[in-house]
């Protein structure tokens, strides 16, 4: 054939084409099947979860189909992951209903990459019986709704009761006031060599940690309605100088300034920090994930000082935006039997917890109400013999949290302002004379060309 | 599939004579296929569906990208928005520096060590297989597992195992990675740990290369050992150096998994470098939203690698010709 | 950018070096004469106590010290890392990092990942320079070019639009959370069709000419000369494939976000955030098991790799 090399350019590209044709059938083989029932893939457990979890699941997805034999439920692993989001979406591989974090849902909704069920949630009657503040976390600009909210914590202070005794402290008296923070993370450094007090720095957990402890100090990053940057206020710097102090002053912030939630998480499980600020229902994490003593696990309010706010978070069941008619019918249908009744309803709410208990996954850890705080005491009550958390470990929050007033995340570009932060509180954390001002200055440029952008 | 202009197509450069009539009229497919076309086909349709699948066309897809803004449902074109956008990213400044100054530093630490020990490897007669793969066997270890344990070997703890080995010399502890000034040399340190065997092995062929008679030529004039390391091995190194140096700073302007896995581009933005800034935009903290921001950046950075690789051709065509 | 882009001929060159092994007969920078000087005889041993003390502290010694590590406490990691020898020897840590942490099952991955690179890669790259280098049709040249031309283009440049063809190609399924996503995309590797062309072109073009006079067509010629003929130059090949799929880290963290997929390189950085120290280098000392026990077997295809590497990589 060396011999020979010229050819029509048409027949080369004939033949070309026939082999794309030949390729692209045999790609396409998978289809759509139907048998009249409306298919309905929902996300069940991160990858890794243990067996007796999608065993409660198939009870529950059997109790749901029964009620609705015109759909499907199909359970697909699911765990959010930032990175891939966009384009799992786009390639259409992510479930039909979904949970997103309160922190990305208006990254998110703005993007166009959520469905908007504004319409569904007034029909379900229960638009008005969600907590304003965790409503706003999934409302567009112009109001329309695009998730319903279904699980949401408050941000407390952790502590390890071990590392308190060995210190000569009171678990059952945790710090009530930023400086008691203090002095009782310098008794434990002392006393333990251990970190008394530790805070996220990476991947964007530092700008939240900043965020949720200038709150409580009364400093917000943004005007109420998003457009204003207001980083550079006292309750930021406060928390840096606070943070200053006791890494330079005191040296009871131990010597890893390079955290993110897994690796503190790893490090207090490992009995390496006194004390840190994390979501209220952490526990469940801590224990099922980070193989943490349950005994040693404490939880109280963090410090309130004038002003002060506690930060909230939680997620929030989505559908993408592009499901038709009939799914999206079944999408809400299934969230609201799956995520919504429980929180609603006895029945419901029992045998969700009975499921849990039986499959050994934490039952009462303390969260924050989605729908009204009468509801969620009174839902306690119906799961209470199921209850398998030591809640008692956990009185300083659970007592004391309702006095709290909370506040959301910031409204505008989240994600993105908390990366500007990150590296800030490193900054704080590393380099002794860092210039809190003339960082938070240029942060507040920095932040508000995002608004603005 | 791009030879469109018979015209063009030039005749192939090896000696197999061919009568030119042959290649004429023959221009069905029958005929096409009974020469062999078809099956030559089949051959390069690997190839050709890969490329054009997973490296052709993408190329041409970034082009048109970085003028778009995109959600991948939807699209819009906005002109030179993202190039503006990256430019005016008061972190770009930051990550260009870094970037340039984890090359500067892999130079500074990694780039004559391994000529040296190629040298010396390669003069000492015996046990120079048990060096190779002693050198070696760093290059072996997958990158993720060598950054996890040198990020605990970096402990800035009084009991990290640096922190332990330096005080032994009576060193007191150092932060390491937790410092921003620390942070870079330490990345680059481990970044060099894990590459430097492969140098030497590449400096060890091009030692074996060299031939024998230079060396007895120098001695004739009389030359000492220093000098014929001087005027004889390293100019005749010299193209490999040269295309060690523009290697190393392609891979160095595109060094991403040492500070996304040790520092996060942490402290305070000491080691954010421009890959870690583009994986920030198009995976990160927009969630997808700045693909355009991404890709704009991505060729930016490509338009000076491809200036390097240039070189680096240019390079090997005149040292491999020689 | 045109074929007249030359690579070195390298692999000819290593060829005849390698049929010639060092047997002393060559000589480097010292002549005879000089090795027998004292001083020099001198600098020999101190050379010699040099490299053997360096290269095993600092290329072996990491690994030694993980091999410790992975069967140390925690407590006795982190309070003396450099004792000589643990307190005791905490055999667990190995079969939790297998069962519990499911490195077993990542390692399985980690094999499938690079076994299928490794097929796919070598068909790719071998038949691609056939065509290139003997079969060489009409379009050819113009193949070669588009060929090279993307050894210019840096990966990161395809990063986004690459991952976009993947996650949502104009025909068929999304290959997010499938090998194939990995394999196809890694085989489109220039270099490597580039590695293999340069040795074909070196091949005696006469026995292609005598094997078409005797009738064998294409395939039988690829398949019962060419190939077999290669086998110098698919053993680097695969080397560098295999190599490449084990060293591979932000491609298939994009592709494989199901964890129950990914390879172990992906998924450590995930286990060690959320298993204890011990577990975790001992999790970390069984993923380099495997990459090291490949170079032990396959030492001299490595290294005659790796010298080559430098001379063409691009």
């Amino acid at each position: 054939m060396k011999g020979k090399t010229m050819k029509s350019p048409t027949k080369v590209i004939a033949i070309a084409a026939a082999f794309a044709t030949v390729a692209s059938l045999a790609a396409c083989s998978t289809g759509a099947s139907s048998d009249g029932k409306v298919e309905l893939r929902v996300a069940t457990f991160p990858p890794g979860a243990d067996q007796a979890a999608y065993d409660a699941f198939a009870v529950q997805e059997k109790q749901f189909e029964d009620k609705h034999p015109d759909i499907d439920v199909i359970g697909v692993e699911y765990e959010w992951e930032g990175p891939t989001f966009t384009a799992q979406l786009a390639a259409g591989s992510l479930p039909d209903v979904f949970t997103v974090p309160f922190t990305d849902a208006k990254t998110l909704l703005e993007n166009g990459q959520l469905g908007d069920v504004t319409d569904e949630i007034t029909e379900l009657g229960y638009a008005d019986k969600f907590n304003p503040i965790i409503l706003d976390a999934v409302t567009s600009s112009d109001g329309r709704l695009f998730g319903f909210p279904r699980q949401a914590y408050a941000l407390g202070l952790q502590y390890n009761r071990e590392l308190f005794e060995q210190a000569g402290l009171d678990p059952d008296a945790p710090p009530t006031t930023w400086d008691e923070v203090r002095a009782y993370a310098k008794q434990i450094a002392e006393k333990t060599g251990k970190a008394g007090y530790a805070t996220m720095t990476q991947n964007n957990t530092g700008g939240w940690q900043l965020t949720a402890q200038a709150a409580s100090r009364g400093g917000f990053l943004q005007s109420d309605d998003g457009t204003t940057s207001t980083i550079a206020n006292d309750g930021v710097r406060e928390t840096l100088q606070f943070f200053h102090d006791l890494r330079w002053e005191d040296d009871s912030m131990g010597d890893d300034f390079l955290l993110d939630w897994g690796s503190i998480n790893q490090e207090f499980a490992a009995g390496n920090i006194g004390m840190y600020t994390s979501g209220s229902d952490l526990y469940t994490a801590l224990v099922r994930d980070f193989s943490l003593d349950a005994s040693v696990y404490g939880l109280t309010t963090i410090p309130m000082e004038a002003g002060g706010k506690v930060l909230g978070g939680g997620d929030i069941a989505v559908i993408p935006p592009s499901l038709d008619e009939a799914t999206k019918d079944a999408a809400v249908k299934w969230i609201d039997w799956y995520y919504m009744q429980k929180l609603l309803n006895e029945d419901a709410a029992v045998a969700d917890a009975k499921a849990l208990a039986d499959a050994g996954q934490a039952v009462g850890t303390p969260v924050l109400p989605v729908l009204d705080q009468a509801t969620y005491e009174e839902s306690l009550t119906w799961i209470e013999p199921y209850v398998n958390v030591p809640r008692e470990q956990m009185a300083g929050f659970i007592e004391h949290i309702f006095e709290q007033t909370p506040v959301g995340e910031p409204k505008s570009r989240t994600q993105e302002i908390y990366a500007l932060l990150d590296p800030i509180v490193q900054a704080v954390l590393t380099d002794e004379n860092a210039d809190i001002d003339a960082l938070l200055a240029q942060a507040d440029k920095d932040a508000q060309a995002l608004i603005d952008g | 599939m791009t030879v469109l202009d018979e015209r063009r197509a030039a005749p192939p450069q090896r000696p197999h004579p061919r009568p030119d009539t042959a290649r004429r009229r023959d221009r069905s497919i029958r005929a096409w296929v009974r020469r062999g076309g078809l099956t030559t086909l089949l051959f390069a349709l690997p190839m050709i569906l890969v490329f054009s699948v997973y490296s052709w066309w993408p190329i041409l897809q970034s082009l048109w990208m970085s003028f778009q803004k995109t959600n991948l449902i939807t699209s819009q074109f906005v002109g030179l928005d993202n190039f503006v956008n990256v430019l005016s990213d008061p972190l770009l400044g930051r990550a260009v520096l870094n970037t340039a100054y984890f090359a500067l530093l892999a130079l500074v630490f990694g780039f004559p060590l391994p000529i040296f020990m190629a040298v010396l490897m390669s003069e000492v007669k015996r046990m120079k297989g048990l060096y190779s793969a002693l050198a070696y066997l760093p290059v072996i270890v997958p990158p993720v597992v060598a950054v996890l344990l040198w990020r605990f070997f970096y402990s800035a703890s009084p009991t990290g195992v640096f922190n332990t080995i330096i005080g032994w010399f009576g060193i007191p502890p150092q932060p390491w990675i937790q410092d921003a000034t620390q942070a870079m040399p330490a990345l680059v340190l481990e970044a060099t740990w894990a590459a430097a065997g492969g140098s030497i092995i590449i400096y060890l062929a091009a030692l074996l290369a060299v031939p024998p008679e230079l060396y007895d030529a120098a001695e004739v004039d009389g030359a000492g050992i220093w000098r014929k390391v001087w005027h004889v091995t390293l100019p005749q190194l010299r193209g490999v150096i040269f295309i060690m140096l523009i290697l190393q700073i392609i891979a160095t302007a595109q060094v991403f998994l040492e500070p996304y896995l040790f520092t996060g581009g942490g402290p305070n933005n000491a080691t954010v470098t421009v890959l870690l800034l583009i994986y920030r935009y198009a995976f990160e903290n927009s969630l997808g939203g700045k693909y355009g921001e991404a890709t704009a950046l991505s060729v930016m950075l490509a338009l000076f690698l491809a200036a390097a690789s240039f070189l680096y051709f240019k390079a090997t065509q005149k040292w491999s010709t020689d | 950018m045109s074929t007249t882009l030359k690579l070195p001929a390298v692999p000819r060159r290593r060829r005849r070096r390698a049929s010639n092994p060092d047997l002393g007969t060559e000589r480097g920078i010292l002549s005879l004469h000089d090795r027998r000087r004292r001083p020099v005889r001198m600098g020999q041993l101190v050379s010699h106590a040099f490299l053997l003390v360096g290269l095993v502290v600092v290329g072996l010694g990491p690994l030694l010290w993980l091999a410790k590590a992975a069967v140390s406490t925690t407590q006795d990691t982190i309070q003396q890392p450099l004792a000589l020898w643990p307190s005791g020897i905490d055999w667990a840590n190995l079969s939790q990092a297998w069962f519990e942490v499911e490195v077993g099952k990542y390692f399985f991955n980690t094999v499938a990942l690079a076994a299928g690179q490794w097929v796919i890669g070598l068909i790719v790259a071998t038949s691609g320079a056939y065509v290139l280098s003997i079969l060489r049709p009409a379009y050819a040249r113009v193949l070669q070019a588009a060929v090279l031309a993307t050894l210019f283009v840096p990966s990161v440049v395809l990063l986004v639009p690459l991952f976009i063809t993947v996650a949502r190609p104009a025909f068929g399924p999304s290959l997010l959370n499938t090998y194939l996503g990995v394999w196809l995309p890694t085989a489109a590797n220039a270099f490597n069709i580039l590695v293999v062309k340069r040795f074909f072109d070196s091949l005696p073009f006469e026995v292609f000419e005598a094997a078409r006079t005797d009738g064998a067509g294409p395939f039988r010629m690829f398949w019962s000369i060419v190939l077999p003929m290669s086998r110098p130059i698919v053993g680097v090949v695969s080397v560098f494939i295999i190599i490449a799929s084990l060293k591979d880290y932000l491609w298939p963290k994009l592709v494989l976000p199901d964890a129950a997929v990914q390879p172990l390189g992906v998924r450590l950085p995930n286990i060690q955030s959320q298993t204890e120290l011990d577990v975790t280098l001992a999790a970390l000392a069984i993923s380099t098991i495997i990459p090291v026990v490949l170079f032990l077997i396959f030492q001299r295809v490595f290294l005659r790799g790796a010298g080559l590497g430098g001379a063409v990589k691009g």
